[in-house]
This record gives C-alpha cells, sequence and structure tokens, in this order.
C-alpha cells in the first residue's frame, strides 16, 4: 500500500480534505485523458462550435445529477426525475400558454408552476419514504409512473408549444459562446457544493448517510433532512424541465424518459458511494462532463449510438468498482 | 491454499507451536506493529495485553489472513505461515472470534451456527433438522438451554450474540482459536460460562489466544500473558510468576496514578431528574422503575444483561415511547417526544454502541464532537468551522484525547480515544443530567481510570450522572449508590457502605432483599 491509499482514510467531509482532492483529481485527469483522446483522434472535436455543443447537451443531466447527489448522499436514490421533469414541462407549459398575460408574466407563472410541481414530487417521495421507513427505490418507482401519468393526463398526451420569445431566447443564448443555460447549471452546482460544505444541513446530510442513528440520538430530526434531499431532487427537476422548454420550446409529455438513469450515473462516477454518506457535487460535475464527453467524441468518432451506450455502462461499472477499492482502502 | 490439517508436519518438540518474530505492520507511514515476537506453546491459554492501539488487534488480523505482515517471520508448527487470506488461515486451524460481531442478524441462530458448513441431505439440500440439532446440541453445551434456535440472531441481546459467535467458531476443528475482547459485553456469569468454554477446548488440545482487559480474567484462566505497548511486545510472563500490579505496570510502563479517592465526602444536591413508575414499550414490567436522581451523584445500575437497565435509559431519552409513568426534571413534569427534547432539557446519553449509535465513523473528530451541539458552532446555519476546531481542540485537551489532527476520521482513534470523543460530544452541550450506558466497554485500562476521573469531575461540577454497567468493580469506583435491576424492576438499592459484588449479584438474581442492603 502506498502513503497515498493511506491518507485516503481522511474523512470525506472537507473538500478540502487529502482525499477528496486526490479523488476528484483521479476523475479530472480521467475526463482530461478522455478530451486529449478525441483531440487526437478526431478532427472536430476541439472546436468551438462542439464544446458548445457538449455544455449544451450535459446541462440537463448535470442539473438533475445535482439534486440526485444529496438523496445519493442520505443514502437513497430518485428514480422518477425524469418523469417528474416531464410532468414539471408539462404544467408549466400549460401555465405558460395561458391567454391573457403579457411575456414576462407568462415566464414567471411557468418557472413558479415547474419548481412548484418539482418540489411537490419531491416532499411527497422524501415524506414517504422517511415516515414509513420505506426503501427510497420503490416510492420513486411509484412516483415515476404517477408523474409520467400525470404528464400525459394534464397535456392530453399533445405537445405544447408557442411559447413567447423571449423564453427561446434564454435557451439559446450563449455568453463567449458558453450557453447561459449551462451557466444554471454551474450556478447550482457551486451553491449545492456550499450548501454540502459550509452548513449545518450540508453536515447533516453527511451525517445521516454514515449512521442515522447517531444523528438522531444527538437530537436531530432524521426525517426532516430526509424530505428536504428528496425535496431538493424535486426542485432541481423542476429547474430542469424550465431549461427543456426553452432550449426546444416546446412541452412534451414524453420528455425525459432515462434521464434519472443518466443522472445517477453521472453521480456514481463522480464518485459518490451509492451506500451514502460518501461523495462531493464537484465529482457530480465531472461525472457528467465524463458522460457528456463520451457521447459527443464516440459519435464523432464514428461509433454508432449503440456502441456508445454500451461503452458508457462500462464506464458506470468501472466507476463502482473503482469505489470499491477507495472505501476498502478507506477502511483498513 | 489452504493445506489440509494432516498434511502439516507437527512442531519438534523443542520448538513452539506458534512463533512470531520481530513482525513489522505499516500502514502508509504509520507503524502499527513496530518488532512483535511472542510464541505459543501446543494447549495453553495465553493472554494479550495492552492499551487499545497497543497492537493486539494487529497482530490477530495479521494471524487470520485479514492483511499481510511488512516484515519478520511467523511459523505454525514448525512451518512458515503467512496466510493470504481468512479462509486460509481458517485451512491452518486458526479460529478467530472477533470483537465486531460477525453474526447475519436476519438469519436464525442455528443458520448462523452452521453457516461455514451447512449440513445436506442426500439430495444436496439443506438439511434443516441437523442444523437445528447441531445449534442445539451447541448452546446445550454451554448452558444456553432457554434459547430458541430457530429464532433470529436480531432477537437476541448482545451478550447472547457474542456467545453465539463464539459457539459458531466452535464448530469447525480449531488449532488456535483466538478471542478477541470476548468477554466485553458479557456479564459475569456469562463470562463465567465462557471461562468453562475456554477450560473445555484447552483440554482438548487447543491453543487458545485470550485478548482481555479484564486482568482479573486473565489471572483467573491464562498460562502465560504478553504485554503489548506502542506496537511492541515488552514481555512475557507466566502468570503464576507475576502480578495483576505487575502486568499492569508493563502495560503503562508507569505506576498507575493512586485508585481513585473514591470515599470524598459529597452532598448532592436537588432532584435533577426524577421518574415515577416508568415503563417503556421495550419493558414488560408492570409496575416500572422510580428513581430519584440528585444533582451532583453518580447513581448505578447494576443487573443482568436482559434486566431491562439500558432500557430505562432509553426511555428517559425519548428513544423508546413511554407507555406509564412519569418524568420530572429538576422537580417539573416533562414529556419527551424524541432525543431532540430531551437534549433541549439538559440531558446527554452516552449510548452502549459506539459504532452504531455514539459516533459517525468516518467522519472528522472535531464534527462528531460537535454533532449535539450544531447551533454552538454556526450562525444561521452556516459552519464555522475554525470555532469548530478550536472547541474541538478544547474538548478533546480536556479529556485528554491522543489524535493527529481535528480533521482526522474518529474511526482512527482506538477505542478509549472514540469513547472520550463520544464523552466530549455531550460535553461540550454541559449537560445537567449524563445518562451512560456501558461507558468504559472496550476501554483499556489507562483510558478507563482517565474517564472515571473525568466523571467523577462532572458529578464534583454538579452533573447528575446515572451509570448502567455489567463492570461490577466499575460501579463500586463510581457510584454512590448502587439500584440493582432484575426483570425490568428494582429489586433493591445499595448505600456505599453496603458495595459489594456478593450483594448486587444476590439482588440481581432476585435474591431475598434482606439478605444485602435496604430495600426500596
Amino acid at each position: 500500500m502506498t502513503i497515498d491509499t493511506a491518507q485516503e482514510a481522511a474523512p470525506p467531509v472537507s473538500k478540502f480534505s487529502v482525499r477528496t482532492v486526490l479523488h476528484n483529481a483521479g476523475i479530472g485527469l480521467a475526463l482530461l485523458a478522455l478530451i486529449i483522446f478525441f483531440s487526437v483522434f478526431t478532427e472536430h472535436f476541439l472546436t468551438p462550435n462542439n464544446i458548445t455543443n457538449i455544455l449544451t447537451q450535459i446541462t440537463i443531466n448535470l442539473i438533475l445529477a445535482v439534486g440526485m447527489t444529496f438523496v445519493i448522499l442520505i443514502g437513497g436514490i430518485d428514480l422518477s426525475v425524469g418523469s417528474v421533469m416531464a410532468f414539471a414541462a408539462v404544467v408549466a407549459g400549460k401555465a405558460i400558454t395561458l391567454p391573457g398575460f403579457g411575456p414576462a408574466e407568462a415566464i414567471a407563472l411557468a418557472i413558479v408552476a415547474a419548481t412548484l410541481t418539482g418540489v411537490l414530487c419531491g416532499v411527497l417521495n422524501g415524506a414517504i419514504s422517511a415516515y414509513w421507513a420505506l426503501p427510497s427505490f420503490i416510492i420513486t418507482l411509484g412516483m415515476l409512473n404517477i408523474a409520467r401519468g400525470a404528464a400525459l393526463q394534464v397535456s392530453n398526451a399533445q405537445t405544447i408549444y408557442s411559447f413567447p420569445y423571449a423564453f427561446e431566447e434564454f435557451g439559446s443564448a450563449m455568453i463567449y459562446g458558453v450557453p447561459v443555460v449551462f451557466l444554471v447549471a454551474l450556478v447550482l452546482v457551486f451553491i449545492a457544493w456550499f450548501v454540502l460544505n459550509f452548513t449545518v444541513f450540508g453536515r447533516l446530510i453527511y451525517g445521516i448517510g454514515n449512521n442515522a442513528e447517531a444523528v438522531r440520538l444527538a437530537g436531530h430530526s432524521v426525517y426532516r433532512y430526509k424530505i428536504a434531499a428528496f425535496t431538493i431532487c424535486g426542485l432541481t427537476a423542476g429547474i430542469a424541465a424550465i431549461v427543456y422548454m426553452a432550449r426546444l420550446n416546446i412541452s412534451s409529455p414524453i420528455a425525459g424518459i432515462g434521464f434519472e438513469l443518466n443522472a445517477i450515473a453521472a453521480v456514481i462516477i463522480g464518485g459518490t458511494s451509492l451506500s451514502g454518506g460518501r461523495g462531493s457535487v464537484i465529482g457530480t460535475l465531472l461525472g457528467a462532463f465524463i458522460i457528456g464527453v463520451l457521447a459527443n467524441g464516440l459519435i464523432l468518432i464514428g461509433l454508432s449510438d449503440f456502441m456508445r451506450q454500451m461503452i458508457t455502462g462500462v464506464v458506470i461499472i468501472v466507476a463502482v468498482i473503482l469505489d470499491y477499492y477507495r472505501a476498502k482502502y478507506a477502511s483498513t | 491454499m489452504a493445506a489440509p490439517l494432516a498434511a502439516v508436519a507437527s512442531a519438534a518438540p523443542d520448538m513452539p507451536f506458534l512463533s512470531v518474530l520481530g513482525l513489522k505492520k505499516y500502514f502508509g507511514g504509520v507503524k502499527a506493529l513496530d518488532g512483535v515476537s511472542f510464541s505459543l506453546e501446543e494447549g495453553e491459554v495465553h493472554a494479550l495485553v495492552g492499551e487499545n492501539g497497543a497492537g493486539k488487534s494487529t497482530l490477530i488480523k495479521i494471524l487470520s489472513g485479514v492483511f499481510p505482515h511488512d516484515a519478520g517471520d511467523v511459523s505454525l508448527a514448525g512451518e512458515p505461515y503467512r496466510p493470504s487470506s481468512p479462509h486460509e488461515a481458517k485451512g491452518h486451524g486458526v479460529q478467530v472470534v472477533h470483537q465486531e460481531f460477525n453474526l447475519l442478524d436476519h438469519l436464525t441462530i442455528a443458520e448462523n451456527i452452521s453457516i461455514e458448513q451447512m449440513p445436506k441431505t442426500r439430495f444436496g439440500l439443506l438439511d434443516r433438522t441437523e442444523m437445528n440439532r447441531r445449534a442445539r446440541r451447541a448452546l446445550d453445551a454451554i448452558g444456553l438451554t432457554d434459547i430458541n434456535v430457530a429464532q433470529p440472531v436480531s432477537s437476541l441481546g448482545i451478550a447472547h450474540r457474542q456467545l453465539v459467535e463464539i459457539v459458531r467458531a466452535l464448530q469447525s476443528k480449531s488449532r488456535i482459536l483466538i478471542l478477541d475482547e470476548p468477554t466485553a459485553t458479557l456479564t459475569e456469569r456469562e463470562t463465567k460460562r465462557l471461562f468453562d468454554i475456554v477450560a473445555g477446548i484447552k483440554a482438548d488440545g487447543v491453543t487458545v489466544v485470550f485478548v482481555s482487559h479484564h486482568l482479573d480474567e486473565v489471572f483467573a484462566i491464562c498460562d502465560r500473558v504478553t504485554v503489548f505497548r506502542n506496537g511492541k511486545t515488552i514481555a512475557t510472563d507466566l502468570i503464576a510468576e507475576t502480578t495483576p500490579e505487575g502486568v499492569v505496570q508493563r502495560m503503562v510502563g508507569r505506576r498507575l496514578a493512586a485508585e481513585l479517592d473514591a470515599q470524598q465526602a459529597h452532598t448532592p444536591g436537588k432532584s435533577a431528574l426524577r421518574i415515577d413508575n416508568l415503563v417503556t414499550q421495550a419493558n414488560s414490567g408492570e409496575t416500572g422503575v422510580s428513581l430519584d436522581l440528585k444533582a451532583g451523584e453518580i447513581v448505578g445500575i447494576a443487573g443482568l444483561v436482559g434486566a431491562g437497565r439500558t432500557e430505562i435509559l432509553r426511555g428517559i431519552f425519548g428513544i423508546d415511547p413511554i407507555r406509564n409513568g412519569k418524568l420530572y426534571r429538576d422537580g417539573r413534569e416533562i414529556r419527551f417526544r424524541g432525543p431532540k427534547d430531551a437534549i433541549a432539557a439538559g440531558i446527554g446519553f452516552v449510548t452502549e454502541d459506539r459504532k452504531d449509535e455514539g459516533l459517525i465513523l468516518d467522519m472528522p473528530i472535531a464534527a462528531n464532537m460537535s454533532l449535539a451541539s450544531l447551533k454552538a458552532v454556526s450562525k444561521s446555519g452556516l459552519l464555522q468551522l475554525a470555532s469548530e476546531t478550536r472547541r474541538a481542540r478544547d474538548g478533546g485537551a480536556k479529556l485528554k484525547l491522543k489524535y493527529g489532527k481535528t480533521s482526522d476520521a474518529v474511526s482512527s482513534l482506538s477505542g478509549g480515544n472514540q469513547q472520550k470523543v463520544v464523552l466530549a460530544k455531550w460535553l461540550a452541550r454541559q449537560p445537567k443530567v449524563l445518562l451512560l450506558d456501558e461507558p468504559t466497554r472496550g476501554v483499556d485500562v489507562g483510558a478507563k481510570a482517565e474517564i472515571y476521573a473525568i466523571l467523577k469531575d462532572l458529578a464534583r461540577d454538579g452533573v447528575a450522572l446515572l451509570v448502567v454497567s455489567s463492570e461490577m468493580p466499575e460501579l463500586m469506583t463510581l457510584a454512590d449508590r448502587i439500584l440493582v435491576l432484575a426483570e425490568h424492576q428494582i429489586q433493591g438499592e445499595l448505600q456505599r457502605p453496603d458495595f459489594s459484588e456478593e450483594n448486587i449479584l444476590k439482588l440481581a438474581y432476585g435474591q431475598t432483599p434482606e439478605a444485602a442492603g435496604e430495600t426500596q
């Protein structure tokens, strides 16, 4: 065993701990290797246009993965985010197309509608699984179906379109080639990073993931923090819905199918432990990039989308195997 | 892989059965073992003693194949011995009963006992009848006749689980059986039972390695004792030729501070916590338990495992719902809906199981210490990390905590120091009432004395302490008076002059109270 692995026994809480830094550096190196690989073997990978493309493509997954990080850190999982996103988009689509509002009011209404819908679904997920101490895997699987059904019901299975022009503009706006919606996602990453590392709330999220009983006996309401984690996840699904609407200028009730799995993959590739208590949202950011760069680069290199999917699967499995070794060396 | 037992040549007569020479083990830059040498004779009971962190557990893990050593020689029966996995160590006949529980909670007792070698029928199916019969025979052999082998392990108390674990290790033929602090969770009665088991396997020619913090146990059943200090072996002595005091001196390398002046005069203050006929959901008693704990007083609760001692503490702290009875804090009646309310009322609870209930092992020392007082180290929800670190350093200094940095994970500390972190977590709140459940379980002699001194200081400062313990000497050292529990009822109360193990035991076994001390 080398000195490096021994130092991995350092705690996971502070972002500045040796272990977290080393660990994120490892994922960062993997990402860098991918970028170099694709830059060498394809012509168009490292062009401004393609970089803009990648940033646009990973935005929604990154937003969903930020919320998912909270849920996975407390040892839960949320399978409903893709459906909830579609549901929130449809509700917001109905709101934004209500007659009698100016563009500004309509957009504000849509934002409120989408976030409230997401939050509501998140609260339900959290409250039900926390109150009856049921596995969130099952509860959110139920919510996956409920939200999808609700989206289809509310929209009558029709795609909603013709949104205000300003909304569309926000979806395609760029600052120096960086999509504004990606900046929104980055701000969310920053907020999550701050909350997880510098607030009592974040401390207890890690604590609950490690040992919920010890946290409860220290006088904290584990129940409340669990609900909060799922609520945050629902909220990010609502925000993702707005970004999705602004980018495509439609609300489709069949949007977001399978998005939950990509979000979970980003969190896991980013090194957050599925059993909770260990990980970081910076890792999630890198994980989302790895998935996005792989998807983009493999297609540029000429592989089929099916091959891309297979390779993404391999990366997820490798990430979990690496996590196994990290946990093993941390405990000896 | 594992060599069959018969294939290993038996040791030459002048050679020790197991010999360990100059063993070293490093974790990164940390020396866990720094020159360990000792030997085992066939059929002896050999004690390993030393403070927590002295290297006993590391040695055991090397011998049982959990991880390899970095330098030194180990030979078993004359052959070089370097197991690469616990499975291989078992193949050589080296069995370990670990401190941590390795039982499968949801399987039955019988399934757990047979887990390494499930009996099969002619058709290769699981032979449940034979499995249950084996388990029954094994439990009867150690006197646990009242336990149903078909019930899940999760229904057992912590002491019984330990015994089941020992029984499981005895299922396969072993040549060396290593017991790592087997008595830490046992009451005196079960410890006695364990000694009988050890005597039995010794008579069968098995070599037993016995790790314990209890020197009276070491002197009761061992032939030789090897003392560890700071990753080195200090000496091996014949039990017949040494004294407990001599062993302790070797362990700490200095004379222990004279035993605590136990009899300091002190007048308890007003009632800090009173319970009237408390009956919790976890307890089957009808009339419940009543006691009155005064400020500055240490009250001990003695009793056998299963007598309902922990349940009282859990009931007071609001963990188990209260079925009946009243609770008074400083004379005012109160009701707790959960630990949160109890903590707000100035109560702290040092739980029995620090790994499951007391600590967040992977998190830093500082974060664990502030877990119950996060308001004090934060401003409107934002952590003041500098102030948290400062408070952790202060808290650590007060309790003489031995640690590297406050940002180290608690899991890097020895048992005694982990327990001090649990204490520090509650002391950070300056509690008025402190409930303690087995406060020195798995803690070495040196740290034990320090913890006693801390608790006595707290009482002197007016804190009311309620201490549950299975170690009678501990209660007799600490407590101003001892309540003895049996079957969820207080059988009697002993004042200092009446303290004796005999009196406590009489009450614990439910004998006529007149025989010992006054009744309630």
